[in-house]
């Protein structure tokens, strides 16, 4: 009884309506929820629950939600989702920086909603099952990455890449489905204290031009509009 | 009677309006006038105060001089006291009264003793009664005291009694303007008792000098006239009878004032007989020589400004015809001037006197001679004055040298050719004028007239080479060239003086025509305040700022430095700004040359239209101080600014009102067609969903579903709507701009069409994007927005099986971006108004296609914002075509 493998996920907002939507939508497809519409008691059902994911609305009447994040993220690595409004992309690049690990925007449909859940859960539980063994290579659709020769192939043709675009290949890859800040990567590419979002640009605009067929509708490597980018995971 | 305002249910609104509406209640001044230190002027002051004080008044003793007698002293206890300023001044600690703390404590009333007082060198104001000025400026009340030696306009009067030269005074119309008048009255007998028990004075103070003042007869004397001063008064507030108005009206005096430090004199003669008439007058100054005593002419001007005359200067050569010219057009009808006995000279005699011209000229005017007599204290003066017109250089030296050699050798050519002595003569002569011509003052022509006389005697006066002459003509023929001589010389000077003078003057009108002409043409604050300091620094050669708004709060001047003068960082500093903000403040000019605030750098004047500041104008003095001339350049080029600032804020104002109305009205037709197309959807919600609640188990499987993707179909269009509103709130109001970041094109079209694809998956649509990688500065969201608005609305009008083509490409400095459609085109009559949210002629509107209206509208102010075009027109093969340009600068 106690084993069962339902996921269970901690919904935070303060929406009566939304929330028993939401709660409704995940019940049906073998999810366990429990909901609070406090930032306070968000914190501590983090605690005390030890949930799977939890879906934090960033507008909460008695804390931020930016708040909840950070005490959270103190002694959690738990997937966290934010729910945010359209046009706030700041407040989503900062919650991203913080260590949320995706974000929704409202209004969002069922599907689109199960879709990042998926993800992140599948993540949590393949980075605790990956710990000390690496893989040699990851597929998405037609698109190959072998680590240990550093080769890229579509549809089976090789396609050669400079050194910082195979970075960047493979950093997106590692975090599949998941959005990673501009300021993230470029941590990551170029190291701290650097800005270097134009040579990001422009390597990306190369990278669509060598992996995509049709640069204008990536099916690999998506924008996320004023936040950063996410390597697709769609089989 | 504040009490009373302190009851009412908002007192300090109202205090608050009546303070903006009428530029403050003025606070009321009480003068405590004595005759003579020592009647107990400081006493009843304090007395006075212990009296309101008890009636609940706020009071404070402000300053009180620290040598008041001890029983004055006592009078203090009880009253709050200010501590005084302390001021350092080589080596010695003076103690001021402190004008900001007493600001800053604002109390109801104030005492502040001697109101005569010169301040220390580095206070703000010269003089206390410009501190008082301000605190009643400010609404202070204030109880001030004052000796009647200290009135301007009897100065001198006092001073001839007495023989002691007084010279801390006050203007009259401090005086005259002051509320409430109370002399102390003090018997003479008792007052001299008084002195001699050292009541008056401690002994340490110099006692002969006030010996001599404090006789019997002479403290009579100045009793008689304080007293006489204050019946004055009384007897002018009195005079309310028409009758003697109107003949006083009649009387108009002029006074001729003149560079000798003795016109005073004639000025308060002049300044004592308008008041007793109660008439207007005139002080005019004649400028008709090239280089006068600017300083001592001022000084004059001042003095009769500050005792109520109306100044005027003149130009013109003939001193007797310019005034009598005046005098006429002005109706004056008693002429004061002064006059300095002379003794006869040469000169003298050819010369009718001034006042003989002037009693030809104006027959029917009365004229009243004043002696001038110059006071020894400034005979000093009077001699640097009279050599003024002396300038020694020496390249005028070698000039002058020059030109006597050479017209000697001339000479003696003309004598070898023996073409004879007149001749020569005139050879000097022309020589003379040469040189007067071209060299500066009269030193170098007088000494080449006498050189010429020598050189002529030595050279050519039988016995050659000495300055002996045997011919009994000689001694004539010298004086007469030396008079030719002279007299060319001194005649040469004039003009040249005179030509200077003219252009000088035409230069100055020149440039105030052509600076009133570019104002004319001249639009926006920052344009106008840029020509002003352009035309400041041109022609005074130094740094200047222009302040539009009170620096006091926290707005930037514009600053401008010239060519040689870079000290633009000291207008900057903290200290010019306070002083700017002081000119704000009492409309009055400050700064360097001034009576106020003089140690700063900069003078400052204010730029006054309509009893309101526009702006200051402040001139970096880092160079010496600005000279009367261009001071007054400066303040005709100040009400020319005044004009152009005016007429700017006027048509911005208009401009605004136009703005204002425009805005008003899109909002109200945005909100119009917002609501007409919120409430169609929203009933369709309301009816489905309650279809379903009240007859659910009834309806079959079909309809339910159906009703059900009504209200889902509807929810979606409403949070497109919603979004599209949102997305206007970005848009920052008022400079209607947006923040902008840059985006990839290809970036911000995939995102959009990744969107579009979630909410269309069955419609075709097809993308183009440039090889080059396109950054636009951008708001990406709101683009998107209109790109998702542009699709949407391709989509509605064509067909589900055609397809739409979005493209991007450079076009110039822009990024186009296109949205083609195969569709049905657009309606011709549709065309005027395909951006607008509000269709006049009547519902076509929203109702049919679901207010595509407001989402193109929003997609024009979000162009518009972004600083780029959008358009739309028909494709010849059929559908239409929407386009957007935006700049890729900027």
């Amino acid at each position: 009884m106690k084993m069962n493998n339902e996921p269970l996920i901690l919904i935070v907002e303060d929406d009566e309506a939304i929330s028993s939507f939401t709660s409704a939508i995940l019940a049906s497809n073998n999810y366990k929820t429990v909901k609070t519409g406090k930032g306070k008691d968000a914190v501590s059902m983090a605690a005390s629950y030890c949930p799977d994911l939890i879906l934090l609305d960033l507008g909460l009447p008695d804390l931020d939600g930016i708040e909840v994040l950070k005490a959270v993220r103190e002694w959690s690595n738990v997937p966290i989702v934010i729910v945010s409004a359209r046009g706030h992309e700041r407040e989503k690049v900062e919650a991203l920086d913080l260590g949320a690990d995706d974000y929704i925007t409202k209004p969002f449909g069922t599907a689109e909603l199960l879709a990042r859940i998926r993800t992140e859960i599948r993540h949590s539980r393949r980075n605790q099952s990956r710990i000390g063994l690496a893989e040699t290579k990851i597929i998405v659709n037609e698109l190959e990455i072998n680590y240990d020769k550093r080769r890229v192939r579509v549809r089976g043709q090789e396609i050669h890449l400079t050194p910082i675009e195979y970075k960047i290949v493979s950093l997106l890859s590692q975090y599949l489905g998941k959005v990673l800040t501009y300021e993230y990567i470029m941590k990551n590419i170029w190291g701290p204290y650097t800005n270097e979002i134009d040579s990001l640009r422009v390597n990306m605009a190369n990278l669509r031009r060598k992996l995509e067929d049709n640069p204008a509708e990536p099916k690999y490597i998506i924008t996320e509009l004023g936040i950063g980018y996410r390597m697709s995971d769609a089989s | 009677m504040l009490d009373q305002d302190g009851h009412r249910p908002n007192p300090d609104t109202i205090l608050e309006k009546i303070r903006i509406s009428e530029n403050k209640k003025k606070g009321r001044l009480k003068i405590f006038l004595g005759y003579a230190a020592g009647v107990g002027k400081t006493y009843s002051m304090l007395d006075d105060a212990h009296e309101k004080m008890n009636s609940g008044i706020d009071v404070l003793v402000g300053y009180i001089e620290p040598h008041t007698r001890p029983e004055t002293m006592q009078m203090m206890d009880g009253l709050s006291t200010l501590p005084p300023m302390e001021i350092k001044y080589k080596n010695l600690l003076l103690k001021e009264f402190d004008l900001d703390a007493a600001l800053k404590r604002k109390p109801e009333l104030i005492l502040v003793d001697e109101l005569a007082h010169s301040n220390a060198p580095d206070t703000r104001n010269k003089k206390r009664y410009q501190d008082i000025e301000e605190l009643l400026n400010a609404g202070i009340d204030v109880y001030t005291t004052v000796n009647i030696q200290h009135i301007e306009s009897l100065n001198d009067v006092v001073q001839k009694i007495t023989k002691v030269a007084v010279r801390e005074t006050i203007p009259d119309y401090i005086f005259d303007e002051a509320d409430t008048v109370e002399i102390i009255d003090f018997s003479p007998d008792e007052l001299i008792k008084r002195f001699e028990e050292g009541k008056i004075y401690r002994a340490t103070r110099a006692e002969t000098a006030l010996r001599v003042f404090f006789s019997k007869e002479n403290l009579r004397l100045l009793r008689e006239i304080a007293m006489r001063k204050v019946a004055d008064r009384i007897s002018e507030d009195n005079r309310n009878e028409k009758k003697i108005q109107e003949k006083i009206i009649s009387t108009k005096l002029l006074v001729c004032v003149n560079a000798s430090v003795a016109s005073d004199r004639s000025i308060r003669w002049t300044a004592r007989t308008a008041e007793a008439f109660h008439a207007p007058w005139v002080a005019v100054y004649v400028d008709s020589k090239a280089k006068s005593d600017e300083k001592e002419i001022q000084v004059n001007l001042d003095l009769a400004k500050r005792l109520g005359a109306e100044t005027v200067r003149l130009n013109g050569h003939d001193v007797a015809d310019t005034i009598a010219e005046y005098a006429k057009i002005s109706g004056i009808t008693n002429l004061v001037i002064g006059k300095v006995r002379k003794k006869k000279t040469i000169k003298t005699l050819f010369e009718i006197d001034l006042e003989d011209k002037l009693l030809s000229l104006l027959p029917d005017i009365e004229v009243h001679i004043i002696p001038d007599i110059p006071q020894k204290m400034y005979h000093q003066k009077n001699r640097i004055r009279i050599t003024g017109n002396l300038y020694f250089s020496w390249s005028d030296l070698l000039k002058t040298t020059g030109i006597l050699i050479l017209a000697t050798f001339l000479s003696m050519g003309l004598q070898a050719a023996d073409i004879g002595d007149q001749n020569i003569i005139m050879v000097y002569i022309l020589s003379v004028l040469i040189i007067a011509r071209i060299t500066i003052g009269h030193l170098f022509g007088i000494t080449a007239s006498i050189l010429s006389v020598l050189l002529f005697n030595f050279f050519f006066t039988v016995p050659y080479y000495t300055f002996n002459a045997i011919q009994p003509g000689y001694p004539i023929t010298f004086l007469i060239m030396f008079l030719a001589a002279f007299i060319t010389s001194t005649l040469t000077v004039r003009i040249k003086s005179q030509m200077r003078l003219s252009v000088e003057r035409e230069h100055r009108t020149k440039i105030l025509y052509e600076i009133n002409k570019k104002f004319l043409v001249t639009r926006g604050l920052e344009n106008i305040v840029a020509l002003t300091n352009e035309y400041i620094t041109n022609i005074y050669d130094r740094a200047v700022v222009f302040y539009t708004q009170d620096p006091g709060q926290e707005s930037e001047g514009f600053f401008m430095g010239s060519a040689t003068d870079l000290d633009i960082d000291l207008l900057k500093n903290d200290d010019e700004r306070a002083v700017a903000h002081w000119v704000f403040q009492n409309k009055k000019r400050a700064g360097s040359g001034t009576d106020t605030l003089i140690g700063a750098t900069g003078h400052y004047i204010p730029i006054i239209s309509q009893a309101k500041v526009l702006g200051v104008i402040g001139v970096s003095c880092t160079k010496g101080k600005l000279d009367q001339n261009n001071r007054l350049f400066l303040r005709m080029l100040g009400s020319q600014v005044a004009m152009a600032l005016e007429r700017q804020y006027l048509s911005d104002d208009q401009r605004k009102i136009l703005i204002e109305t425009e805005k008003e009205k899109s909002r109200s037709n945005l909100l119009r067609a917002i609501s007409h197309d919120l409430r169609t959807p929203l009933t369709g919600i309301l009816g489905a969903s309650s279809t379903i609640l009240e007859s659910g188990e009834n309806l079959d499987k079909e309809t339910h579903d159906h009703l059900i993707l009504n209200i889902k179909e509807d929810s979606q269009w409403l949070i497109r709507m919603v979004e599209n509103l949102l997305s206007v709130t970005r848009i920052n109001e008022g400079t209607m701009t947006v923040t902008k970041t840059s985006e990839v094109a290809e970036e911000v079209v995939a995102d959009t069409i990744s969107h579009i694809r979630k909410r269309f998956p069955e419609r075709k649509i097809s993308v183009k994007i440039p090889n080059e990688l396109l950054i636009v500065p951008m708001d990406g969201t709101l683009i998107e927005q209109v790109l998702l608005n542009l699709i949407e609305n391709a989509f509605k009008h064509s067909t589900s099986d055609s397809s739409v083509e979005v493209s991007v490409r450079k076009e110039n400095h822009y990024a186009a971006f296109e949205v083609i459609d195969e569709g049905e085109g657009i309606n011709e009559e549709d065309f005027p108004y395909l951006f607008e949210s509000y269709i006049p002629n009547g519902d076509r509107s929203s109702d049919s296609s679901r207010g595509m209206g407001i989402g193109l509208s929003i997609c024009m102010s979000i162009i518009k914002a972004h600083k780029g075009k959008l358009g739309a027109a028909n494709r010849k093969e059929g559908g239409a075509i929407f386009w957007f340009k935006l700049p890729l600068k900027g």
